[in-house]
């Protein structure tokens, strides 16, 4: 497992792919900021309410679709040059080549989740916010990486299955509007593009009581069990097209 | 020319991009009406053509620039993981009759989305039985404003996806395209105006007057200085895309 998830760390050497995972954390965190610093007057909650800003254009619309993107992009190399028949002939198992790239995806999403904390505390800091910084935040972030973890075993199954790039990150743009639509009418437990929502706190920041804490990581757990096991056994049992 | 564009919908007829397109679609008109019968709810007074003209382009101005990301990328990564562009260059036509021929064919698929959206207003709109004759001067500068918009995007976006072999930088070009047209109401018009994904609300034809306790929708004028700016970055972003992509070594 350990000398898979380094080739496919080496896959990934020159991608640039760190680009992307740099440029949305930073952009979706300017423009929360200047809307927090032109509605300083409304937003008066401190490291809270700067924290609604920044977080949610990024945990709603932006975090999902850079998971569709790590993921096609982490298919795409072996949706290239017939490297499947190259991966599926190695001495390795499909369950190890499906968590590979999960966990690459988990580790790539980890680090956009720490630049975007570490931007929320610098923006913060530059704000001169009187408040301590709240810790909990660290905790809405590890949340929301938990529940992108749940999003990334849904897409990677998508790429494993759809050849094409683009379309998967499209299918993730209206997963996004249905998760809103899920959390809106209090169902939000029951898809993974809301447990994001909820996980982040990014529409509310009230506490989770503990029944929902323990039911928002069981879900998560089960979706990822379940995305896993439907895309390895297709994985196992689907002859691979290649071209 | 006619040629070469009917092989670009050759190699295109099974990718489904047509379908996927309505079913992207889809989901911003159902958003869409949804939230539109939820304020119409509330208050009655919003039950008017100009709620919807407004609701949709203000979402085009999120799902639209990824849309567009999407078909482009299609169209142009099949070359670039089929390795054939060595084989098209080989052949006795221009390169930039090849990528006049990839933006007419991605152009023309996006026209027929954005057809299909006016299309579901009017159905939407004689659903709630919205007050007076059906708007077709306001779905007239809809579909120009939007198409117009939708021809610099996608000049910016053919650029992108052609010189750059991997794909995820015109995709995530495209959602900061989106993040952006989503935006665009927060920005002031000085920099709102430099940025081509906020023009499908410029170029909308209601805009939206916030005021206590609440706003209404309103006409807007066609302003010639953002036609023109649209049609400058369009023909800038083609131009520029066609010379790059023409010179580049493959």
């Amino acid at each position: 497992m350990k000398r898979s998830i380094s080739a496919e760390l080496l896959k990934l050497r020159h991608s640039r792919i760190g680009l992307v995972l740099a440029v949305l954390p930073v952009i979706s965190l300017l423009i929360g900021c200047a809307n927090y610093y032109v509605n300083q007057g409304v937003l008066q909650n401190g490291w809270y309410s700067l924290w609604t800003q920044v977080s949610l254009f990024y945990g709603e619309f932006f975090l999902p679709i850079l998971i569709a993107i790590c993921c096609s992009y982490i298919c795409r190399l072996e949706h290239q040059n017939r490297n499947w028949n190259m991966v599926l002939s190695s001495p390795v198992t499909v369950a190890s080549v499906y968590f590979t790239k999960l966990i690459v995806v988990s580790i790539l999403i980890l680090l956009a989740q720490a630049l975007f904390m570490g931007l929320y505390w610098l923006a913060g800091t530059l704000f001169s916010l009187s408040d301590p910084f709240p810790l909990e935040t660290i905790g809405w972030t590890l949340r929301g990486w938990y529940a992108s973890i749940s999003i990334a075993a849904l897409q990677l199954g998508l790429s494993l299955r759809i050849r094409s790039f683009a379309t998967p990150i499209g299918i993730s743009l209206c997963a996004v509007f249905i998760g809103l639509g899920m959390y809106v009418v209090k169902a939000g437990v029951f898809f993974p593009f809301s447990l994001l929502t909820i996980g982040m706190s990014v529409l509310s920041q009230d506490k989770l009581t503990n029944a929902q804490n323990i039911l928002f990581w069981l879900m998560n757990m089960a979706f990822i069990i379940i995305f896993a096991t439907m895309s390895i056994r297709r994985l196992k049992n689907k002859d691979i097209v290649t071209s | 020319m006619i040629k070469i564009l009917g092989l670009e919908y050759f190699k295109i007829r099974r990718k489904k991009i047509w379908t996927m397109i309505i079913l992207f679609l889809v989901v911003e008109m159902l958003w869409a009406f949804m939230s539109i019968s939820r304020s119409i709810a509330g208050n009655p007074d919003q039950a008017v053509w100009e709620s919807v003209f407004f609701s949709i382009s203000s979402m085009n101005g999120l799902f639209m620039p990824i849309i567009s990301a999407i078909v482009v990328s299609r169209i142009c990564d099949m070359e670039h993981k089929g390795a054939t562009w060595k084989m098209l260059v080989a052949t006795n036509v221009s390169r930039s009759h090849l990528y006049a021929a990839k933006y007419i064919c991605a152009n023309s698929l996006l026209l027929y989305g954005i057809l299909a959206q006016g299309a579901l207003m009017i159905v939407f709109g004689l659903i709630k039985d919205f007050p007076g004759a059906l708007p077709i001067e306001l779905l007239s500068r809809f579909i120009g404003g939007s198409l117009l918009t939708t021809l610099a995007v996608t000049a910016l976006q053919q650029w992108i996806s052609m010189a750059i072999k991997n794909q995820a930088f015109a995709l995530c070009l495209g959602m900061l395209g989106g993040f952006i047209g989503m935006t665009a109401g927060l920005f002031p018009d000085a920099v709102r105006h430099i940025f081509i994904w906020s023009y499908y609300l410029d170029l909308s034809p209601v805009t939206y007057l916030y005021a206590e306790p609440s706003g209404s929708y309103m006409v807007q004028l066609v302003s010639p200085g953002i036609v023109v700016a649209a049609l400058i970055m369009t023909i800038l972003f083609y131009i520029a895309g066609s010379i790059h992509v023409t010179r580049q070594e493959i």
